[in-house]
């Protein structure tokens, strides 16, 4: 399920979406410029899973959520592993999964529709330039409701695939989940429209 | 005033007809459109919305012209789809009913206290917070019918509201629709028990409208016709 937003009252479900977006893109930039030292990895590990204790959401949620990234912590490491030194990589692997952990911080203790709407105060000032805030907050959201739509659409042609005996074939796979999705996308166009938005 | 008003209007798709030189008159309370797949009950409720545009003739909803005033007359006329999914548009239950107040100046208090009502009244108020796409089948319906009365149309269209639902769950629905709803309602349907409890009915075949009147007698003939 993509909309991760687990209720609570801790300061940092309280702090005010906006902000905490700032804080958290300042230290994505942070730990991405400044040069790898195993104190300063060590200090970040330790400061995000501070924050997601401060969260109320326990010590063994950000072991959780990184547990999930070990396929991509794999391909980051061994894309790099035989061509940069070894605290390099580390450090590397490690901006990753701190960061990544970071954003999950965010959608765990805001709600989607007040980070869509810090989104849209944020795009504001690009109006000038022919940005239109509500569509690309409108497009942001349905792109957040549209997720585990698509997910259950696989999840439908799969169970239909083992139903039938069929062996895992990528074609027949792609290819009714793409005009799946298609029909989704015409049919929420018309939702659209007869609730008023052209 | 709750006339719906369908002069000669004919709807042409890519190689075919969907609807054929209609012409009907309704002020009734509960409406019921029936007939078989592709038969143009389907078209005929989305004329009424604008999500059709007749290819001629004239369509008028409670005065409003529907090709004219498409988007004047989607504020009076809600519309409930058949399959829940395609209708959630926000994540959050609480979300995809304050959607439908989008530009109406409302502030977000008022839409706050709007939005709870709403869900009250249909029962989704521990919901709220929800994503919505975990709901059942029913409670999707019964958020899609809630966003549609939030914003206080005068009509609703129901293009086969139940069809996707267990038999509780269509009870619910139809109960809502039929007994609780103050608004007009033109309910395209298969379930002719439904249609039934309308005060009129009016069947298509092939894109005409082929009988129309008091719903026992027309759903009769319907079944004596599919019988044959």
């Amino acid at each position: 399920m993509i909309s991760l937003y687990r209720p609570g009252n801790s300061p940092l479900h309280r702090l005010p979406a906006g902000p905490k977006l700032l804080v958290v893109m300042a230290a994505a930039l942070g730990i991405s410029l400044t040069p790898p030292s195993p104190a300063l990895l060590a200090g970040a590990a330790v400061a995000v899973t501070g924050a997601y204790l401060l969260a109320g959401l326990g010590a063994a949620e950000p072991a959780r959520q990184a547990w999930r990234l070990r396929w991509l912590v794999l391909v980051v490491a061994v894309s790099q592993v035989f061509f940069l030194p070894a605290l390099t990589v580390v450090a590397n692997v490690v901006r990753v999964v701190v960061v990544i952990l970071l954003a999950n911080l965010i959608t765990l203790t805001t709600p989607t529709g007040l980070l869509v709407d810090a989104i849209e105060r944020a795009l504001t000032p690009l109006r000038p330039l022919g940005v239109n805030p509500s569509r690309v907050a409108l497009m942001l959201s349905m792109t957040i409701t549209t997720i585990p739509v698509i997910a259950g659409f696989a999840a439908q042609i799969r169970e239909a695939q083992r139903a039938r005996g069929v062996p895992v074939a990528p074609l027949a796979f792609a290819v009714p989940l793409l005009i799946m999705t298609m029909k989704h996308a015409d049919d929420l166009a018309d939702a659209l429209t007869a609730r008023g938005i052209d | 005033m709750r006339e719906i008003e369908l002069t000669a209007v004919t709807v042409e798709f890519p190689g075919r007809v969907a609807l054929r030189d209609l012409s009907v008159r309704l002020d009734q309370q509960r409406i019921a459109v029936i007939g078989a797949n592709g038969s143009g009950k389907s078209t005929f409720a989305r004329t009424l919305n604008g999500l059709v545009t007749p290819t001629s003739g004239e369509v008028r909803v409670h005065g409003v012209d529907a090709v004219r005033h498409a988007r004047q007359l989607r504020r009076r006329v809600g519309f409930v789809f058949s399959n829940p999914d395609t209708q959630i548009i926000m994540p959050t239950v609480a979300e995809d009913v304050a959607f439908s107040l989008r530009g109406r100046g409302l502030s977000r208090a008022e839409i706050r206290e709007r939005v709870a009502d709403a869900l009250a009244r249909v029962g989704l108020t521990e919901y709220a917070e929800a994503p919505a796409h975990t709901l059942s089948g029913g409670q999707k319906q019964l958020l899609a019918l809630c966003a549609v009365l939030i914003g206080e149309p005068s009509l609703v269209v129901a293009d086969e509201p139940t069809a996707y639902l267990d038999a509780a769950n269509s009870r619910r629905i139809a109960r809502f629709l039929l007994d609780e709803m103050p608004q007009q309602l033109v309910l395209a349907t298969h379930d002719l028990r439904l249609a039934a409890r309308c005060e009129v009915a009016l069947r298509f075949e092939d894109g005409r409208l082929v009988d129309h009147g008091d719903p026992g007698p027309v759903i009769a003939r319907y079944e004596r016709d599919q019988d044959q």
